[in-house]
């Protein structure tokens, strides 16, 4: 029978592929818990005195990111609060706002729930009824960036932290390469910083955990998370990218973290190299840091015959 | 001599046979190991772990693709 490798408890959650170590349900969060510290304290993703804002969507990685970062909450070591943004989607996002503000209300932390629909006039339901839509995805991506950096400066927050973990990282190096986006390969990490001072600095404390064993702690943790999917995912290249990282994980469980790890390495001769011209304009309408004369969110808005509610 | 499957609110009653173990039920239901977490009798089990005969498995999908 198989015990855990650290205390001998017969109850096993967990056996990691690529250690062989098997761990109940006390040792598993415990080494989550410390591998996250790692990586903020290697990173130095946090200071004291420093207000991080979740970008708290009620699911599980943004759930245990609020949860990890609540010890040093409790430790007096940063001030916390969190965003939960609403796009609209009907049947899909209710029950993730209403997770997210629970978990929020039993930390007793300050936080505010921002709807598409209250900032650009409509929501993703009403865009994807349109002509000639982007896909939803384009929408929610630009939006969601738009609200989640006005309301880090209307907190006053100095970082942002959000739930991207191990799978989402490597994913998005992989595809990023292959694609040959080089300049969008520089902006990846562990930290993003940008010249402009309207951009809150935004941190990945869960980039080296693997997306299951998120979902894990969740659960050891008894944790409430919201398990659905988005009823607008489709087939993209971020998934076909995916699937391959996925399957060459079975006989190669350390291939994740491996590519994590070389592009960290050369992520300096890559920001030095191709990191993205910083333009010190703002958008004509917004007011928001833009290269050009209008942000993606106004331009998107402006083809939709809407206009942002400032 | 059986046990039940439950996942996503929906609840299968199945034969029991020995040596039966979860990864042989989330083969069965075509689930992969990497995006489910099984409950055996309210707590989380490893893949490997074999089923007894009246169990109660919940299996939880956790990733979702998009």
């Amino acid at each position: 029978m198989t015990v855990c490798t650290k205390c001998g408890n017969p109850k096993v959650v967990i056996t990691r592929k690529q250690s062989g170590q098997s761990l109940c349900s006390d040792c598993f969060i415990k080494s989550i818990e410390k591998k996250v510290q790692k990586t903020i304290r290697r990173e130095k993703l946090i200071t004291k005195g420093d207000k991080v804002m979740v970008a708290l969507s009620g699911g599980k990685d943004s759930v245990v990111t609020l949860d990890i970062l609540n010890s040093y909450r409790e430790r007096h070591v940063i001030d916390l609060c969190a965003v939960t943004i609403d796009e609209g989607i009907k049947g899909y996002r209710d029950e993730g706002v209403r997770i997210a503000v629970d978990h929020a209300k039993r930390l007793g932390i300050e936080h505010e729930v921002v709807s598409f629909k209250d900032c650009f006039n409509i929501d993703l339901d009403e865009i994807m009824k349109t002509d000639n839509h982007r896909g939803s995805c384009t929408y929610c991506g630009v939006f969601r960036r738009w609200i989640i950096n006005r309301q880090a400066r209307k907190f006053g927050a100095t970082k942002i932290a959000t739930g991207h973990n191990l799978d989402d990282e490597s994913e998005a190096i992989l595809m990023n390469y292959l694609e040959g986006n080089i300049n969008n390969l520089s902006s990846l990490g562990a930290i993003t910083t940008s010249k402009s001072p309207k951009f809150t600095p935004k941190i990945k404390p869960l980039r080296e955990i693997p997306e299951k064993e998120v979902g894990l702690y969740a659960l050891c943790k008894g944790l409430e998370i919201h398990l659905a999917g988005c009823p607008y995912a489709q087939e993209s290249f971020r998934m076909e990218v995916a699937n391959i990282l996925k399957d060459l994980s079975k006989n190669h469980p350390t291939i994740m973290y491996s590519t994590l790890k070389g592009y960290d390495k050369i992520k300096p001769l890559v920001k030095e190299n191709y990191a993205l011209e910083y333009h010190d304009g703002d958008c004509e309408i917004c007011g928001e840091p833009s290269s050009n004369k209008l942000c993606r969110a106004c331009t998107f808005l402006k083809e939709l015959g809407k206009e942002v509610n400032i | 001599m059986s046990f039940t499957a439950s996942f996503q609110n929906k609840e299968e009653t199945k034969d029991f046979k020995e040596g039966l173990t979860i990864q042989d039920v989330l083969d069965d239901l075509e689930l992969s190991s990497e995006t489910v977490v099984a409950k055996q009798n309210g707590d989380i089990v490893v893949e490997d772990t074999e089923i007894q005969d009246g169990d109660e498995i919940k299996l939880i999908q956790i990733i979702y693709g998009g």
